[in-house]
């Protein structure tokens, strides 16, 4: 998809303060339990024993904000039995709600856990890219809402051109399995996908 | 695990034990028709095909509660190029529509008997289609302890031991409700027929249990070769669902392999009140291990990713 729109994250700007993901959700109206931009914190490193006390060594935090990859391979598509999700030219990813059949056979595929069920309206609801407000020449919610200017977006080869194409700060899952339309820029911290050294500290808030 | 998992547990078990059943009935019917005449075939066999119906309509009935929004239902064969769950749907319906128009034709005895065979096979393909198609649902790269050839040896290996035990409790009812009737010039014949078949019945739940044996730890170490997913996927498996993993082989055992075997021998002695008792046990102990697994299959599966 030539057009393909991406976001990017300088993960050395974000704090982790999820301005990102209240600005999603308040912009969208979100319902309880389904959360579009989540912001994952990943810690490691330890505590070693030096003489009388403690010193941290190597200990280390980051964060990862991430919403709905608009997958350049996106697995949501090919196993929605009911073809409620499509992608548009500019490659945004779109649940069709009236045409969802509420099996969250989507949530199963999807590695990066995009597609939340509204457990209310009995359907799947998902991050659209704020694609309303990018047709209408604004900026998408999270973009815009962000105190430290770490979260921005535009056409995938841009941003690829511009900060290279690294995608899978862990935990996120190797980019081959969907190809997602996201570039990160890691901090000297950040591991890459699969690693063990660091720990998910917020797995009850995603 | 959801509500909406729990009605996927109570859908695909009776779906697999009625194509499980569907498929074998057809062997059995096979057998007592070389083994009699077709009428003594159909004395056997046509009570327990009717029995198939309320079971796949009940399994159909649970997978709506699968959806969160089933007035959307009839969209569900939208996107047959590449969802599993579509085509799963259609095999569904095409087996459950084929499934019928043969009872019925075969009940009432109309067309001819190559004709009803035709039928029941292409019942029987869209049968091994429907379980296949679902195993296929699970194959998926965010779930490794789906993605596995475990789950399509396990869904087939529940069709085929539940379909043969329910099949044999089916067997020794309609057994007994032909000894009642006055005319019971057959009996002998019925007999004789059926204590083959439970033998067989028993012989080939053995067999299944030994498949499930060897597969089990293979899918254990499988998953404790695999990715960080994976191994939580083994540890909910192991510790904390480890009792009622610890209850389901105790029970598939039991019923399969214990009772498995007493049914074969008392089928094999003739001595059919025991064998008919036997055949329900193995049944109920079998049933509620294969609903325990299949919650296990649900409870344990932990997406990559985030
Ligand atoms: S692009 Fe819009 S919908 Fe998507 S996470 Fe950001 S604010 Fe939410
Ligand atoms: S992140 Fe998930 S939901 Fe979004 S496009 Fe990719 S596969 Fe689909
Ligand atoms: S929950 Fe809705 S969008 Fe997701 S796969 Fe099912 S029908 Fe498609």
């Amino acid at each position: 998809m030539a057009n393909q729109l991406g976001f990017y994250v300088d993960m050395s700007r974000c704090t982790g303060c999820k301005a990102c993901q209240v600005s999603c959700k308040t912009v969208n109206q979100l319902p309880l339990g389904v959360t579009w931009r989540r912001v994952v914190e990943v810690d490691g490193g330890e505590w070693i024993q030096d003489g009388e006390q403690y010193v941290p060594s190597n200990v280390f935090a980051y964060f990862v904000s991430a919403a709905c990859m608009h997958c350049e391979n996106p697995l949501c598509i090919q196993v929605c039995p009911a073809a409620a999700i499509t992608k548009r030219d500019d490659g945004i990813v779109l649940i069709d709600q009236d045409k969802c059949i509420g099996c969250r056979y989507c949530e199963w595929a999807c590695p990066y856990g995009a597609p939340q069920f509204d457990a209310d309206r009995g359907v799947m609801s998902k991050c659209h890219f704020c694609y309303e407000r990018i047709d209408g020449g604004e900026k998408p919610a999270c973009v815009e809402g962000c105190t430290y200017r770490a979260i921005d977006f535009g056409p995938l080869d841009e941003l690829r051109a511009k900060y290279g194409d690294f995608a899978s700060p862990a935990p996120l899952p190797e980019a081959s399995i969907t190809s997602p339309s996201i570039v990160y820029s890691p901090t000297s911290h950040t591991l890459a996908e699969g690693s063990p050294m660091g720990e998910v500290m917020n797995r009850e808030e995603l | 695990m959801n509500t909406q998992e729990l009605a996927l547990v109570f859908y695909t078990i009776l779906v697999q034990m009625s194509v499980g059943a569907f498929v074998i009935l057809g062997f059995v019917h096979l057998y007592a028709e070389r083994k009699s005449d077709q009428k003594n075939a159909d004395e056997m066999s046509d009570r327990a095909l009717l029995a198939i119906g309320p079971v796949v309509v009940l399994g159909v009935l649970a997978s709506l509660f699968h959806l969160g929004n089933p007035a959307n239902a009839f969209r569900a064969v939208s996107n047959l190029g590449t969802s599993w769950l579509s085509r799963e749907i259609l095999f569904t319906l095409l087996f459950v529509g084929t499934g019928a128009v043969f009872a019925v034709l075969q009940w009432r005895k109309i067309g001819s008997f190559r004709l009803r065979q035709m039928i029941a096979l292409a019942a029987a393909v869209l049968g091994v289609a429907v379980v296949y198609s679902m195993s296929s649902i699970y194959q998926l790269t965010s779930q490794p302890a789906w993605d596995s050839l475990a789950t399509p040896i396990n869904f087939f290996s529940t069709a085929f031991l539940l379909g043969a035990l329910v099949l044999g409790v089916a067997f020794v009812i309609n057994y007994s409700y032909l000894q009642g009737k006055k005319d019971r010039a057959n009996i002998d014949i019925q007999s004789e027929m059926l204590r083959k078949v439970l033998q067989w019945i028993a012989l080939s739940s053995i067999a299944l249990l030994g498949l499930q044996l060897v597969v089990m730890p293979l899918f254990v170490s499988q998953l404790s070769a695999g990715n960080a997913a994976a191994l939580e996927s083994a540890g909910k498996l192991t510790s904390e669902y480890g009792w009622i993993f610890a209850v389901r082989l105790v029970l598939v055992a039991l019923g399969a392999g214990v009772f498995g075997l007493f049914l074969y021998r008392n089928a094999l002695l003739n001595n059919q009140r025991m064998m008919a008792n036997y055949a329900f046990v193995a049944f109920a102990l079998v049933l509620v291990a294969e609903l325990l697994g299949r919650y296990l299959f649900y409870a344990m599966h932990v997406r990559i990713g985030i």
